[in-house]
Formats: C-alpha cells, sequence, structure tokens
C-alpha cells in the first residue's frame, strides 16, 4: 500500500519536473538552463520508465508464484 | 505489570538503495580523488590545464571539492544513515522503494548538473556553495525527500529507543537543510537564466556564507560521519560504545557549540571584532565535544583491540577516529586570531581541510564500505584483507605526504609574507614564495597519487569481494545445520 502511494506521488512529482525542464528548454536564456532543462525532462521520464518497470515485476512476480502454487 | 513479550517479526529491510548508495560512494570516490590529483598537479605545472577554459583550476577545483564532500562523502553518508536507520530502528525505510529510489537518483542528478555546470564557468562563487539557484532548488527537494525517508523510518520504528548514530544524522540533515537554504537565497536575473545574485551584501554575505561553511564541516563532514562511527565501530569490534552517556553529551555540546564557529574563517576583515572574538571562543569550546566524542570512539574498542591486526576496516575506522582528534585540536589553534594572522590563505589551510576530508571522512567511510559490501551482498568476508591492508598503508602514506608538505608550505608562506627588511619594506615578492612551495607542491600531489591507487584497491578488492566464487557462503546442507546468509534480515 505504502508502495504504491509513494509510486503514484513520486511519478507524479515527475510529470511535474518533466514539464518544467520542458518550459526551461524552451525559453532558456543561457546554455546552463538549456541542458538542465533537458537534462532534468530526460531524468523525468527515465525515472517514470523505472517505476513503470518496476511495477509491471512485481506483478510478473506474483503471477508467478500464484502460478506456481496452482500447477505445482 | 511485566512488560508484554511480542515475538520478533523478520523486516525486510530496503537494501536495494543502500547498495546503490554503496557502488555510487565507490565511484565518486575515484573521481574526486583523480580530479584532486589533476588540480594538484595543475598547481605544480600550471601548463597542464593545457590553455583551455573547462580545464583551468577555477572550474576544476569545485569539481573536486564537490565530488569528494558532496559525491563521494554525501552517497556515504545517505547510504550508511538508510542502512543503520533501518537496523536501529528496526523497521523498513518510509515511503516504498519509490521514494527511496528517488532520493538517489535525485541526488546523483544533483551532482552531475553541479559538476557540468561547473565545468561550463557557472557558479555563485561561494565556497562549497557554488551551485547556482535552480540546483540548489533542485537539491532542496531531494534533501526534504531525504528527511521525509528517515523521519518516517524513525517515527514508525518498532525499537523504543532512538540509536545515538540516528541522533547525529537527524542533526546533520536538518541543519544542512537550514544552512543551503539560508545560504543560497538568492535572486536569478530571470527564471530562464542560471544567473542569480546572492539577497546578502558585503560583509553580511561574507558572515552567512562562512557560518554555512563552517557548519557544513560541522554537520555534514563532522556530525553525520559521527552518526557513521558511532554504528560501525561497535558492530565491526562487537562490543557496546564505551559510554553511552558520554555519546549522548558528545551530540548536545557539539551540535550546539559548532554552529557559533563559523566567524573564525574572517579574522581580520571588515567583520565586528567582537564577532570575531565570539567565533574563536566557541572554537575553542569545541575541543571538549571532539575530544569526548574521539575517546569515546577509540574506547569502544576495549577489549577488542587485538581486532586491530586482523580486520583492517576497523583498523581504517579507528585511525579515522584519531584523525578526527588530530584535526579539531589543529582546526581550533588555528582559529586563535594571532595563530590566524599566520595561517590564513596559506596552504597550512589546505593541509588541515584534508587531515580531516582525507583521514576522518575518506577513513571512516572506507571503514564503513569495507564492512558493508560483504554484509549487503550476502558474501562470507572480503575478497582479501591483504589488499585492504595495503590499501591502508598506501593510503596512509599518502596522507602523511599530503598534511606534512602543506604545513612546511604553508607556514613558509606565512612567514614569507609577514617578513620586512630594515627599511621596513617587504622582504619578499609574492612570486618568490610561489616558487618557494614548488617542491611541497609536487610532494602533495604525490601524496594524492598514493591516495588515488589506495583508492582503486579498495574498489578492486570489494567488486571481486561481490563477483568472486571464493567469498560465497556456504550452502546449506541437508542436515540444515550452515551459516545463514545475511539476507538483510537480522535486527540490529
Amino acid at each position: 500500500m505504502e508502495s504504491n502511494v509513494s509510486a503514484i506521488v513520486v511519478g507524479l512529482m515527475m510529470v511535474v519536473f518533466g514539464l518544467i525542464g520542458l518550459f526551461l528548454i524552451a525559453g532558456a536564456a543561457d546554455n546552463e538552463m538549456f541542458i538542465f532543462g533537458l537534462a532534468l525532462t530526460g531524468f523525468a521520464i527515465c525515472f517514470n520508465f523505472g517505476l513503470i518497470r518496476r511495477h509491471y515485476d512485481r506483478h510478473e512476480a506474483v503471477r508467478a508464484v500464484a502460478r506456481g502454487r496452482t500447477h505445482g | 505489570m511485566a512488560d508484554a513479550v511480542y515475538p520478533e517479526r523478520p523486516v525486510v529491510y530496503n537494501d536495494a538503495v543502500v547498495k546503490k548508495f554503496v557502488i555510487a560512494t565507490m565511484f565518486w570516490g575515484i573521481v574526486a580523488f583523480l580530479v584532486g590529483v589533476y588540480i594538484a598537479a595543475e598547481l605544480a605545472w600550471p601548463s597542464l590545464n593545457l590553455g583551455l577554459s573547462f580545464t583551468n583550476f577555477g572550474r576544476l577545483r569545485p569539481v573536486h571539492t564537490s565530488a569528494a564532500i558532496f559525491a563521494f562523502g554525501g552517497s556515504a553518508l545517505l547510504g550508511t544513515s538508510l542502512y543503520v536507520v533501518q537496523r536501529t530502528s528496526r523497521a523498513r525505510l518510509f515511503g516504498g522503494e519509490a521514494l527511496a529510489d528517488f532520493v538517489f537518483w535525485g541526488y546523483q542528478f544533483f551532482i552531475v548538473m553541479a559538476a557540468l555546470s561547473y565545468v561550463m564557468g557557472y557558479s555563485q562563487g561561494q565556497e562549497y556553495a557554488e551551485p547556482e539557484w535552480h540546483i540548489d532548488l533542485w537539491l532542496t527537494i531531494v534533501w526534504v525527500c531525504y528527511l521525509l525517508v528517515f523521519l518516517g523510518t524513525v517515527m514508525k520504528r518498532v525499537e523504543p529507543h532512538i540509536y545515538v548514530a540516528n541522533w547525529f544524522t537527524m542533526a546533520f540533515i536538518i541543519t544542512v537543510a537550514v544552512l543551503h537554504i539560508t545560504n543560497n537565497v538568492a535572486v536569478p536575473i530571470s527564471w530562464y537564466s542560471a544567473k542569480s545574485y546572492t539577497v546578502y551584501s558585503g560583509v553580511q554575505n561574507a558572515l552567512v556564507q562562512w557560518w554555512y561553511g563552517h557548519n557544513a564541516v560541522g554537520f555534514f563532514l563532522t556530525a553525520g560521519f559521527l552518526g557513521m562511527m558511532y554504528y560501525f565501530i561497535p558492530k565491526a569490534a562487537n562490543r557496546p560504545v564505551y559510554s553511552y552517556r558520554l555519546s549522548i553529551v558528545h551530540f548536545w555540546t557539539l551540535i550546539f557549540l559548532y554552529i557559533w564557529a563559523g566567524p573564525h574563517h574572517l579574522h581580520w576583515t571588515a567583520l565586528p571584532d567582537w564577532t570575531q572574538t565570539l567565533g574563536m571562543a566557541f572554537s575553542i569550546m569545541l575541543w571538549m565535544p571532539s575530544w569526548g566524542g574521539m575517546i569515546n570512539g577509540i574506547m569502544t574498542l576495549s577489549g577488542a583491540w587485538d581486532k586491530l591486526r586482523t580486520d583492517p576496516g576497523l583498523r581504517f575506522s579507528v585511525t579515522a577516529v584519531g584523525f578526527y582528534g588530530m584535526s579539531t585540536f589543529e582546526g581550533p589553534v588555528m582559529s586563535v586570531r594571532d595563530v590566524n594572522a599566520l595561517s590564513h590563505y596559506t596552504d597550512w589551510t589546505i593541509g588541515h581541510v584534508h587531515s580531516g576530508a582525507l583521514g576522518w571522512v575518506a577513513f571512516i567511510t572506507f571503514g564503513a564500505m569495507y564492512y558493508l559490501v560483504p554484509v549487503l551482498w550476502g558474501r562470507r568476508a572480503l575478497y582479501s584483507t591483504r589488499l585492504a591492508s595495503w590499501h591502508y598503508w598506501i593510503a596512509t602514506m599518502g596522507i602523511v605526504l599530503y598534511i606534512v608538505s602543506m604545513w612546511v608550505a604553508g607556514i613558509m608562506e606565512g612567514l614569507m609574507w609577514r617578513a620586512y627588511d630594515k627599511f621596513g619594506f617587504l622582504q619578499y615578492s609574492f612570486v618568490e614564495s610561489v616558487i618557494a612551495v614548488h617542491p611541497f607542491y609536487v610532494i602533495r600531489m604525490l601524496g594524492g597519487v598514493f591516495f588515488l591507487i589506495g583508492g582503486l584497491i579498495m574498489v578492486y578488492n570489494l567488486i571481486r569481494t561481490v563477483t568472486s566464487p571464493t567469498t560465497e557462503l556456504p550452502r546449506p546442507n541437508l542436515a540444515g545445520s550452515s551459516v545463514t546468509p545475511n539476507l538483510g534480515l537480522a535486527g540490529v
């Protein structure tokens, strides 16, 4: 339960950071801010992909255990 | 009524995030030592800056200090604190895996972004607070999440007592947050620009900066690592803390006194005299808690001194406490205004900082890493205690070369700068002092090379510890009598 809530909250936080990154890229007045915005968006996307992967990995593991019980 | 006895339920700890921090600690350690050696060589042979803006000393120096303090030291602190709080609270990390992972990756993102910005020439120009406003904001978010994870775990603990290591860590987290936010209040020239200006001006800026700077030493590099000391030395020695009461006195006196000592960085400046005296007086008083803590750490080995011969990890930790005592003796001496008149702006300060950074911070971290890696990866022992011993002696030689050369260079610089001839003119030009310290700069660089080689030996040893079949735990036999692998389930 705690894990699920945490994943949703952190995932939403990442969406916000990703959007902020896009705005920074679009309006950047210097190289530093352009690179920071790009990196922030990339970071947010990668992190959320990681969350999604872990979610399905966990489902997969639970299903594998259940399958083991039924057929084992 | 007698206390009810509840059966202990195994807790599955979140060790995945601790492992990541351990790997990051080793990686950033090598980066910090490598960049340190390179810029030390640049100081001895300036043409090594290659005439490029992004490899000049001014840009690479903050890369070195941030890599050493925030990347290497910070990763070690965050990782070990999350390990310790789970064991001493008998609770899994609060906030689930996602939040803990955000703390890890968010912190690494901060380090990479900060280093990149220094190399590109963006800096606030304030020592140990170089990152510009947008990176500061990011660190604040990550730090608040770290606080949430740590405090949440303490609050849901099963153990009734909060172990002293966690007190030190909480002081580290909360104070660093206050210092970071206060010192970095700045107005950006635009939301889309990396450049900003601090809200403080003149001597107030200097005072706030050194209140931050000194307490970064006091709470990041001291309190946090004391938390590490209070957990890993008793665990490695298999002895309780020598005096738990002394550890509590150590904690409260240290945090009360440290916060006032910052003005000693601004002796003989426009800062009011009384403020300088205040900083000096509190620095002298810091001898008490510092040495109390050192005695407590070293005396924890009572009855287990023989382990220093067989356990190189513990040898690192105990030597670290010795260096802690030495550098916390030297610091207050240097904070005395008349001593500071000689030492300030010289390489003596650099020697002092490195006796703390290499001798205390790095050595206590190495001790914790040598303890943690076999435990976290479920291995029987280190791959090679002989290699760990080699690391110990090579690194110790490196520190000796470093700090002795800097003492000699620093005192010589101080004496040359204040020397007058019979007519009242300065006896030496500045460049003469630069030429005079050249051999010591070369020796310092060699000390750094020794330390780097030691670090590489450690990384090889720890990688082999995780991968070598010789360190595997014996498989359980059918009778069921075997060593239980460490799965992160046990108690404190």
